[in-house]
């Protein structure tokens, strides 16, 4: 069973305390879910000032909103499902929905690359995905959306969904098998195995050094 | 081979969530606080709306029979200062008559120019009453030193903003300053009234 990282229990008395307008209330609720909100749009932009904005836009609007929240679901769906709307709508806007989403099928064959590669190398693969294969990819494996729901969520069919997340994993066993060599950009390629070496591209350097450990609090 | 094994059981969806969480290069919630203050704080905005429309109301009763029983030439800070005040806590701007709360203007800058004049107007016009004004009773005190407090916040944020972000800013600051001047004109009126009286009347009258 899948568990989001927006599976985070609120006191009651907060969210009331919050929707009653005090800004202290919003600002623990704001820094409890600030995470979250920010790597559930990065995955799907994969572009950190994007990302950012999507976390301000969705964090007001959930500010903004609060009073229509009703106790009948968690907390936490409510807010991502503001967050995730968010980040889609971001994702129309640039056009990045309908990008060419049709990754080249490979069957899995052996153990999956993921296992050996380290957070570095799957993050810079990820990026390399097209959007929308990235997107599903992270709903259904870590946000354990549905095929159903995520097909309604992009207006796409269940098995858009479904074919998807098969050419999207098996785009990544490719990616993770073959990385460019550092040190011969056009030399020999070889494994993303544990001797992983820091990526040459600007992009990923900036996105990894994003990366922290969660939050104490 | 134990990679192998560990390989086959460690899914696509593990290795995903094993991802740390991301932290956002810069701290957003300083920019989405600015942006909430002046939604939150309105039910403080009317707790102390109420009560100081009802106060400027009674002085401004009592200043009016003080001077009817004492007929007497205003000093120049009173017809200057409270017609200007008047027009403060109307929101009317005195140079165009046009409100600064409502303002239409499709320009932006024009809007924020407008903003920060009123801003400096309102300001102006506290500095030269601050030392004529009655002090303060302990309500309006405690919601004057409110309202100034967040009008601190608020320039913390302004100094922090860039321009373009700033107009939300300069509204709050605006609307506080007007709050801040409702309470504050009711005590200056007050002051100037009890003054005029005192300057010819016996102390039995005074007092």
């Amino acid at each position: 069973m899948t568990t989001s990282f927006f599976e985070l229990e609120l006191p009651q008395e907060l969210i009331d305390r919050a929707k009653a307008g005090e800004l202290g209330a919003f600002e623990r609720i704001y820094r409890r879910f600030e995470r979250p909100v920010y790597t559930l749009a990065l995955r799907v932009l994969h572009d950190a000032e994007g990302a950012r904005e999507v976390l301000h836009d969705a964090m007001l609007k959930v500010f903004q909103r609060i009073g229509q929240y009703r106790s009948d679901a968690p907390f936490w769906a409510w807010l991502r499902q503001i967050a995730l709307n968010e980040a889609l709508m971001r994702l129309r806007r640039e056009r990045k929905l309908d990008d060419d989403a049709d990754v080249e099928y490979i069957a899995d064959e052996g153990a999956p690359p993921w296992v050996r590669a380290d957070a570095l190398a799957l993050e810079r693969a990820l990026g390399e995905l097209p959007a929308l294969t990235r997107s599903v990819l992270w709903f259904y494996h870590v946000e354990g959306y549905s095929h159903p729901e995520i097909a309604e969520m992009l207006g796409k069919t269940v098995s858009f969904s479904k074919s998807q997340v098969a050419r999207g994993t098996a785009r990544l066993r490719v990616l993770l098998e073959v990385v460019p060599d550092v040190d011969t950009p056009d030399g020999p390629h070889r494994p993303a195995g544990a001797q992983h070496e820091r990526p040459s591209s600007s992009n990923s350097e900036s996105m990894s050094c994003l990366i922290e450990t969660p939050a104490l609090s | 081979m134990s990679d192998r094994n560990a390989g086959a059981e460690l899914s696509l969806a593990e290795a995903l969530r094993a991802l740390p969480l991301a932290a956002p290069p810069r701290d957003v919630w300083q920019t989405l606080a600015a942006e909430l203050a002046p939604q939150v704080r309105r039910p403080a905005r009317r707790r102390f709306a109420v009560p100081a429309a009802i106060a400027a109301g009674v002085l401004a009763i009592a200043a009016l029979l003080l001077t009817q029983t004492r007929e007497r030439p205003a000093p120049q800070i009173a017809t200057v200062a409270p017609a200007s005040a008047s027009s403060v806590a109307n929101g009317t701007n005195a140079a165009n008559g046009t409100s600064v709360r409502n303002v239409a203007a499709p320009d932006p800058e024009a809007q924020l120019t407008a903003l920060e004049s009123r801003s400096q107007q309102l300001e102006r016009w506290l500095s030269e009453t601050r030392a004529a004004a009655a002090p303060l009773p302990g309500q309006d005190l405690a919601a004057a030193a409110e309202i100034e407090d967040l009008i601190g916040l608020v320039d913390v944020e302004l100094a922090a903003a860039p321009r373009k972000d700033a107009m939300p800013l300069w509204r709050y600051r605006v609307n506080l300053l007007e709050d801040l001047t409702a309470l504050r004109y009711s005590n200056y009126r007050l002051a100037e009234t009890l003054t005029t009286a005192s300057n010819g009347a016996p102390p039995d009258r005074i007092n």
